[in-house]
Parts: C-alpha cells; sequence; structure tokens
C-alpha cells in the first residue's frame, strides 16, 4: 500500500516537473526588414533562440524601416510593445525610453561586451545606460556598378579618390538615361558634408542645419542635381531616398550610391552585375564617412524581461553574428566575425575589404538629436524642393530646422 | 451634315473613352513585364514576353491573399451591421411615433457633416486604451456606425403604403413582425443598394486601416498596396499586380451590376459622392 | 387605441434606435468632443501631457510657418477640383445623353475608376507621373518640355487634381444624367418649337431643371473634397516641400507621424470650421439658383 502510495506521489511530482519545464515562453520581437530575403535571415536567428532554449519561441514581426519607427510609438501607447525591440543607433536618442536599460544584466553575467565593437556600444547607449546589444554596425560606403565603370573605360574608385575623379567619373557614366549617381538624404548628404569639415550639430549637440558650412555642402550636394546633372530627380512620393537610390543603382541605371554595409544581402539580391565597393571620395576635410549600427534591447514593458535577455544574447552572440555576417545582412558588430563579412557574403564584391577598412580608419560614428525621425522625415519631405530647383538649398535648409525645433 | 452630327459626337467619345481608359491598361501591361522594362526609353506599350508570374511573386512577397481576406471580413462585416442598424433605425423614424423624433432626426442628419479626419485621432486612442488597435474589431466596430443607411431606410419607409402597417396591426402583429415581414421584403432593392455601396466603400477606405493597422496581419488591400511602396520603392510591376488585384473586385462589380448603381446614383439620395 | 399604440410605440422606438443611437454617441459624438477637448491639450504618445489652453491655435495662426500655406492649398485644391469636375460631369453627361448610340456604354466606362481603391489609382499615375514615365515621355514626343508635375512644387497639386478628377468625376457625371434624362421631352419640345435653339434650351431649361441635382453633387463633392488624403498619401506624401499638403494630410502628418496629437486636433477643428462654414455659405447661395418646384 505504500509502496502504491510512493508511486503515485513519484509519478504525480514527475508530471508536476514536466509541466513547469513545459512551461513556454513565446517572447515577440518586432524588427524592420527590407527584403524577402531578410526576413529569412532573421527567422532563422529567432529559430536559433529556439534551439539553444526550447522553452523560448521568438515570434518575429516586421515592417519596413520608415514604418518601423511611426509604428513604435503606437505599440507603445497602446500597450502592446514586442518583448525584444531593435533599435538603430541613429534612433537610440529618441527611442530609448521604450526600453530596459541592460547594465545591471550585463554586470551579473559578467557578459563580454568588449567583444563587440566599441563604437557601436556607445551608439546604443543613452545617458550612460546601454539599451541595446549590437547585431551590426558600419560605414557608409559607396556601391558603384563595375560593368558601367568597365564599360565608359573609367578606373574603378580606389581608397583615396578624389572627388574630382568622383565627379570624372560621374559626368562620365551620365548618359543613355544613365546617371552616374544617385543622391540621398539625410545620411548620405551627411557623411558628404563631414567630408567637407561642415557639421549639423552645435557644439552643444543641438540640430544646427543653418550654419554657413552646412548650407554650403548642401548647395554642392543639391548642385550634383541641377547643376552637373549627373544624379537624377526622384518624386517625393514617402519612400525613403535611400531605397529609391537603391532601386535605381541595382536595375543598373545609376552607376554609384552611398548606403551602408547592411543592403549588401539586398544589393547582391537583386543587381544581376558585379557590385563594387569604395570609400567616399575624399573631399577638403578628408574622405570621412559616419558609421551606425543596429542592435536589440528588452522593451520596459515586457512581462518576460530574463528570457528576453538570453534571447537577445543569443541574437547577437558568435552563431548568429556569424551567419549574419556570411549571409552579408550584417557587417559584424562583433570584431571576431567581421572576417566572416569578407570572406563570404563580400567575395565576390570587388574592393569590399580595402573600402571598408579604409573607411573605417577615418569614420566617426553618426551622432544625432532625440528627434532625428522628425528630421529624416522633413529631409524627405523639403529637400526635393531644393533638387527641383525651386528654392534654394540654404532656404530648404532654414525650413527643416525651423519645423523640426518649433 | 446634320445626320452624321450625332455619329461625330459617338467617334469623337469613343476616342476619348480608350484615353480615359490608358491608365487601366497601363497598369496590367506594366504588371506584366520584368521591372527594368517599366521605364524603358522608349516607352514599350505590350512587355516583351509575358510575365505572369509576376502576380505569383507580387502574392508571395506580400500576403495579398491575407489582404484580400482582411478586407472581406471588414467590408462585409461593416455591410451586415450597417443594414441592420440602418433598417431598425430608419423604420423607427419612419413608422413610429415618439417624443422627440424630429430633433434626434436632425441630429442624425447633422452627424452626416463630421469629417472621418476630425475624429480618426480620438478613435485612435479609444481603440488603442481598449487593446483593439491592430484587431479585426477595431477596424470594423468604429466604423460600422453611419446615419447615412438609417436616413436612407427612413425614405425608402415613408413611401410604403399605410394601409400594408395598418392591415397587419388589426392581425395584433408586433412592429419587429411588421418589419421583418412587410418593409424588409419590399425594401430589398434598396438594401441591396446600400449594401453594395456601403461595402465598395469599406472596401476602398484607408485612413482608418492605416491608422488602426500595424502590420500585414489586418491590413486591407489599400493599405497593402503603401506597405509594398514602403519596402519596394521601386518594384513597380509587382506594385501594379497588387494595383490590379485591388481593383478586380470593384471594377467587377461595376460592370455586372451598373445598372443598380446608376438606378442608385439617380434617385439622388447621396450615395457616396466624391 | 391610439395612445396606448403610442405609447407602445415609444419603447419599440427605443429598442430600434438603441443600436445605432449607440454607435453614433460612442464612435462619432463622443470622439468629436473628445478631439475638441484634445486640441486644448500639448498630448503626444511619448511623454507628459497638459492642458495649455488655446496655445495650440495661437500657433497654429501665429508661428506655424506652414500652416497657412496648407489652408491655402487645401481652399486652392478644393476650389479648382470642385469647378473642374462639376464642368467635365456636366459637359460629359449633355455629351453622353446626346448620343444616338451606348450611352449606357460610355456612362460606365466614365464610371469605371469610381468603385477602385483610390490609393490604387493614385499609384498607378505615379509611375504615369514619375519622371522617365510615360507622360513626361509622351510630351517630349510632341516637342514640348514640360516641368515634370509631380516634383515641381508649383504643378504638383495639379497632379492631385487630375487624379481625383479621372478617379471620381463619373459619379456626378451620373447623377447630373440621371436628371437630364428624367427632364419631360414635351418641355423641351415646346421650346424647341418656340425657336430656341441647343444653346438656349440648355441654357433656359436643362440647367434650372436639374439644379437641385447640382446643388447636391457641389455640396457633397466640396465636403469630401475639402477632406482629400487618400491620393495625396499615395502620391506625394504631401511634398514636395509642403505644396500638395491638405489640411487632412496633415491631420495626419502632426497626429500619427510626429504624434502631436493635440496640435494635429487643432488643425481638425480647422478644417471642420472650414466645411460647415462652406456648407452653409452653399445652403445660403442655394436660393438664388436652385429651382425645387418644377
Amino acid at each position: 500500500m505504500r509502496s502504491v502510495l510512493r508511486l503515485a506521489c513519484a509519478a504525480l511530482l514527475t508530471i508536476a516537473c514536466a509541466a513547469t519545464a513545459r512551461a513556454e515562453v513565446k517572447l515577440t520581437w518586432f524588427m524592420w526588414s527590407g527584403s524577402e530575403p531578410e526576413v529569412v535571415a532573421w527567422k532563422h536567428v529567432a529559430e536559433l533562440v529556439h534551439e539553444k532554449y526550447p522553452d523560448i519561441t521568438v515570434e518575429f514581426q516586421t515592417t519596413s524601416f520608415p514604418d518601423y519607427w511611426t509604428k513604435l510609438p503606437v505599440l507603445a501607447a497602446s500597450g502592446k510593445l514586442p518583448d525584444i525591440i531593435s533599435l538603430q543607433s541613429l534612433r537610440a536618442p529618441g527611442f530609448a525610453q521604450l526600453m530596459e536599460p541592460l547594465d545591471a544584466r550585463i554586470a551579473a553575467d559578467k557578459f563580454d561586451i568588449g567583444a563587440f565593437e566599441p563604437s557601436i556600444i556607445k551608439g546604443l547607449q543613452r545617458g550612460g545606460k546601454q539599451y541595446a546589444l549590437p547585431y551590426d554596425f558600419g560605414p557608409l560606403v559607396l556601391y558603384y556598378n563595375t560593368e558601367l565603370f568597365a564599360k565608359a573605360g573609367l578606373p574603378e574608385p580606389r581608397p583615396g579618390w578624389t572627388e574630382e575623379a568622383f565627379m570624372k567619373a560621374a559626368r562620365a557614366l551620365t548618359k543613355d538615361g544613365t546617371y552616374g549617381f544617385a543622391v540621398s538624404e539625410p545620411d548620405a548628404f551627411i557623411a558628404f558634408a563631414r567630408s567637407k569639415g561642415a557639421s549639423y550639430l552645435s557644439d552643444k549637440g543641438d540640430l544646427d542645419l543653418t550654419n554657413a558650412g552646412l548650407k554650403k555642402a548642401f548647395a554642392d550636394y543639391v548642385a550634383l542635381v541641377t547643376k552637373e546633372k549627373v544624379a537624377p530627380l526622384f518624386p517625393a512620393s514617402g519612400t525613403q531616398s535611400s531605397s529609391v537610390a537603391n532601386g535605381r543603382f541595382t536595375a543598373g541605371n545609376v552607376a554609384m550610391y552611398v548606403d551602408g554595409p547592411w543592403q549588401l544581402l539586398n544589393i547582391k539580391k537583386k543587381a544581376n552585375f558585379r557590385v563594387g565597393v569604395a570609400p567616399v571620395p575624399v573631399r577638403s576635410a578628408g574622405s570621412i564617412t559616419i558609421t551606425a549600427g543596429s542592435g536589440f534591447g528588452i522593451s520596459a514593458t515586457s512581462r518576460n524581461k530574463d528570457a528576453a535577455w538570453k534571447a537577445v544574447q543569443v541574437m547577437t552572440g558568435p552563431e548568429a553574428e556569424k551567419y549574419l555576417a556570411e549571409a552579408g545582412r550584417a557587417f559584424s558588430a562583433r570584431k571576431a566575425f567581421q572576417e566572416n563579412w569578407f570572406a563570404t557574403a563580400a567575395q565576390d564584391v570587388t574592393g569590399a575589404r580595402e573600402a571598408i577598412n579604409a573607411a573605417l580608419a577615418t569614420a566617426e560614428p553618426f551622432v544625432t538629436t532625440p528627434n532625428w525621425s522628425v528630421v529624416s522625415a522633413l529631409f524627405l519631405q523639403y529637400a526635393p524642393l531644393a533638387y527641383a530647383g525651386s528654392e534654394t538649398p540654404e532656404k530648404v535648409l532654414e525650413t527643416i530646422q525651423t519645423l523640426a525645433t518649433q | 451634315m446634320r445626320r452624321f452630327w450625332p455619329w461625330v459626337r459617338l467617334g469623337a467619345i469613343a476616342v476619348t473613352a480608350c484615353v480615359f481608359l490608358f491608365p487601366f491598361f497601363w497598369m496590367v501591361s506594366n504588371a506584366l513585364r520584368r521591372d527594368r522594362e517599366v521605364f524603358a526609353v522608349p516607352p514599350r506599350l505590350l512587355p516583351t514576353e509575358f510575365q505572369w508570374g509576376n502576380f505569383v511573386q507580387a502574392w508571395e512577397y506580400l500576403p495579398f491573399g491575407q489582404f484580400f481576406l482582411n478586407s472581406f471580413i471588414v467590408a462585409g462585416s461593416i455591410t451586415a451591421i450597417v443594414l441592420v442598424v440602418s433598417s431598425l433605425g430608419g423604420y423607427a423614424f419612419a413608422r413610429l411615433h415618439f417624443a422627440g423624433r424630429g430633433p434626434l432626426f436632425l441630429v442624425y442628419l447633422g452627424t452626416l457633416m463630421v469629417p472621418q479626419a476630425v475624429i480618426v485621432i480620438p478613435l485612435f486612442l479609444m481603440m488603442s486604451w481598449i487593446g483593439w488597435l491592430d484587431t479585426y474589431q477595431g477596424l470594423i466596430v468604429p466604423m460600422a456606425f453611419s446615419s447615412f443607411g438609417t436616413f436612407l431606410m427612413r425614405q425608402f419607409f415613408l413611401s410604403v403604403p399605410q394601409e400594408l402597417e395598418d392591415a397587419a396591426m388589426i392581425d395584433g402583429a408586433a412592429h419587429w413582425r411588421i418589419l421583418l415581414t412587410i418593409f424588409l421584403p419590399l425594401a430589398l432593392p434598396a438594401l441591396g443598394l446600400l449594401a453594395l455601396f456601403t461595402f465598395t466603400g469599406q472596401w476602398n477606405a484607408f485612413l482608418w486601416p492605416l491608422v488602426a493597422v500595424n502590420g500585414p496581419e489586418h491590413a486591407t488591400l489599400p493599405l497593402g498596396l503603401t506597405l509594398f511602396q514602403g519596402q519596394q520603392g521601386t518594384q513597380w510591376n509587382y506594385m501594379m499586380a497588387g494595383a490590379t488585384i485591388s481593383m478586380a473586385p470593384g471594377l467587377a462589380l461595376t460592370i455586372l451590376l451598373h445598372r443598380t448603381i446608376f438606378k442608385g446614383i439617380a434617385v439622388g439620395s447621396g450615395f457616396g459622392g466624391r | 387605441m391610439a395612445s396606448r399604440r403610442r405609447r407602445g410605440d415609444a419603447t419599440t422606438a427605443a429598442l430600434f434606435l438603441a443600436p445605432g443611437l449607440l454607435g453614433l454617441t460612442l464612435f462619432l459624438l463622443l470622439p468629436l468632443a473628445a478631439s475638441l477637448a484634445l486640441s486644448f491639450t500639448n498630448w503626444q504618445v511619448m511623454g507628459e501631457t497638459s492642458f495649455i489652453g488655446l496655445a495650440n491655435y495661437r500657433r497654429l495662426f501665429t508661428a506655424d510657418p506652414v500652416f497657412w500655406g496648407v489652408l491655402a492649398t487645401t481652399l486652392a485644391y478644393t476650389a479648382e477640383y470642385l469647378v473642374l469636375n462639376i464642368v467635365l460631369a456636366l459637359a460629359m453627361a449633355v455629351w453622353i445623353s446626346s448620343l444616338p448610340w451606348g450611352r449606357t456604354l460610355f456612362r460606365l466606362v466614365f464610371f469605371l475608376p469610381t468603385f477602385t481603391p483610390l490609393v490604387g489609382v493614385a499609384l498607378v499615375w505615379l509611375l504615369m507621373l514619375s519622371p522617365g514615365g510615360v507622360i513626361e515621355w509622351g510630351f517630349a514626343g510632341l516637342g514640348l518640355t514640360v516641368p515634370n508635375i509631380i516634383t515641381d512644387p508649383r504643378l504638383a497639386l495639379q497632379a492631385i487634381v487630375l487624379v481625383s478628377l479621372w478617379s471620381h468625376f463619373g459619379y456626378n457625371m451620373l447623377l447630373f444624367g440621371a436628371a437630364l434624362e428624367a427632364i419631360p421631352a414635351t418641355y423641351l419640345d415646346a421650346a424647341a418649337i418656340d425657336g430656341a435653339g441647343a444653346w438656349a434650351r440648355f441654357w433656359k431649361i436643362k440647367l434650372p431643371l436639374i439644379s437641385p441635382s447640382l446643388f447636391f453633387g457641389t455640396v457633397l463633392t466640396a465636403i469630401t473634397s475639402l477632406q482629400t488624403f487618400d491620393q495625396v498619401y499615395a502620391l506625394t506624401r504631401g511634398g514636395p516641400g509642403s505644396s500638395t499638403t491638405t489640411l487632412g494630410y496633415a491631420i495626419y502628418n502632426q497626429g500619427f507621424v510626429v504624434y502631436r496629437l493635440g496640435y494635429a486636433s487643432s488643425i481638425a477643428w480647422v478644417l471642420f470650421a472650414v466645411i460647415m462654414a462652406l456648407t452653409a455659405l452653399q445652403l445660403h447661395l442655394q436660393r438664388r439658383w436652385v429651382h425645387y418646384d418644377a
């Protein structure tokens, strides 16, 4: 009798244990994406978490990059923030308030933060606190179409190439409905301006678009469309100018444009020519580009913060980083896996290693203001006025400055 | 000359009609071509090779099947609610006597003037507080109450002869039975028109879904199209395939039911009105 | 008997009206009042909220660098679209009603876009109007170099007018067409016998007789065009600059892109006031030109 009881107890215990062990945690993760291959890559990363922690499932939710930043506040307002939030360094000042500082957890787990590129670790901080762990980072570089360069008989751009060489190439490549270059803003323009020694922030770190240096730089940038006519005019239809530029580049009717290494996966998928990469040209202040990156953090309102912390570590962990680097989705934020990006994703891209290394040598982190989403949207809306020649570039910057700071 | 004049007018309008229809042609023609032929110089009227696969790819790329289903669920549910609410309300205003009927009816008419843009922000906040953002009920319920249907059904019920109602009254029938057995069967044409205009209006609605929906899961077709625009700024062939998909039901309904629609507009009771 | 029925009526009426009344109160009247209340706050999605009295309106009318432009754009758009829509709809209705054959067919053709999503229509036009698109090429082929309508801020509003007209003039065309067909032939015959030409018959007989339909079409078209949003969102997002930003788009932009919900609500009430004023004006003017007795 007693043994029967004991057996029954044991059985009950086993069932109870099994029940608690199977208490699965379902985490939601919100992330931007721009194409099907990207979605596949991210779903794989979510799967890695499940493999490591079978009781955790990560549900991937996605939207386009611009929409991501307008939807996040809505989710916050309706108490529907996902457990895991993706954060880009440019938006950290504005959106860190939705997220949980990670410092205590990093300290408690003795998590090795030194394995990451220091500049992007800093980029995902706000007020000295760490809000996300980075998965990628990278300098804006110049993508070019090697076939169009060959056809025009031009030497391909190399590190250290000058503004004069860039202009010469752009002019030669502009013919028969094809353009040498495509402008986009604000990011690519900021790299252009920094190379000319102009600043978009005041000494105190406030938005300052109306200083003489930046006005001059913007006038020069706009002249690529209006005077030099080496870059096409796009309609202001709400699409990011960088994604329009990307589309024209991969379609083969724009020979050069500026974007980050995170676009390599999309570009390789769509382009049917060999892609080349070079640093931005040397202008009066040198070849100065900006670096940005992104990472994952925990929402302040998550009910599964412990599980989310586990997931974030996997999603930015060695295995995920290796995968993302080889797929070409991320120039890794972990120094150890940047080689994988060069060796695998960029192996059929001309000049990638030299270009990235040269760019990183002189690059600076992309510092922004808390309302950078608004600044960015205003650039998209008002810059076309300058390109179309209906308002002076100086006036456009003044308008953006007024509207962004009112 | 006099005899030819009407035929000249006919020929001229046929040419005008062809020009007018060009955007439809261009949409389908671009939906069926390769991406790089979209901005070909000079433009080609027809694709070199018909890419029927574009529709499949557009369908796979973004969940157009889901959008289609969502549009159907949302527009269908709103139409169903509108029909019920309008029949009840229209009957009350047309055939029942109660204190304050006149003033209340004026309030109903007044609400027709309230633009959606004015109430969209509070509605958004309400929906976010009760957790209805990005749900079907959040898309359906707030949009299902317009006094227009009530107004229309009242006009129709007013025209039903009093004798029919009186005869039923003598039999001791209650109002809900009179409504169900006598008025509604008579009102089938009016109900059909109301259903048609409500359904197409909601199928095409954009502002509320744009505000109330967060991602592809509950997006309706028009919203899905702009999601496409955001993600694929330049994949015009897929975008045109998506536009074709979104327009197909409206075009089919218009062509099949054009006589009914024209009659509905002719009675001048203010269907839609743009 | 009669009084008992009346009392029964009141209960039934309450029951029958309950769902509609509840819905209208919750989803129309309440939000309307709430939107007015919101316009006196600095409500944002993230951050503190407080009552700020008339500050939103003060900023709107005195400090906002684009508001007056937006208001002017909205009114200019409405005026132009309204006139073109009514004239075109009337002209096409008259033209089609004079045809010996195919009236229904041509009415159907011009009505086709009406029941399709404006967003889809706008995207098709965006493709045609884009730089390098078929329309630019067409003009070039005719030897005309015209600025691109969608990238030129002075012309971009015309793109919105064009798309709106293409997709929606068919509705008024049908409305006026039906009114024209309802005119008894005897009226026109009598006038013809009296020696009135086609032109005189149109101005003296047809136009007065269809004036109620004209009035109805004008009022509804004005109300909806003041709220224009879908086309703007899909074609230009209010740009280039703010050249196509209508009040409707400004409300969306301030409310759901920048998330200044209080400020957006004050723009919404300006829109509401404009609609009410314009409708009142039209109701006032109708006495001069609308003939209901005929």
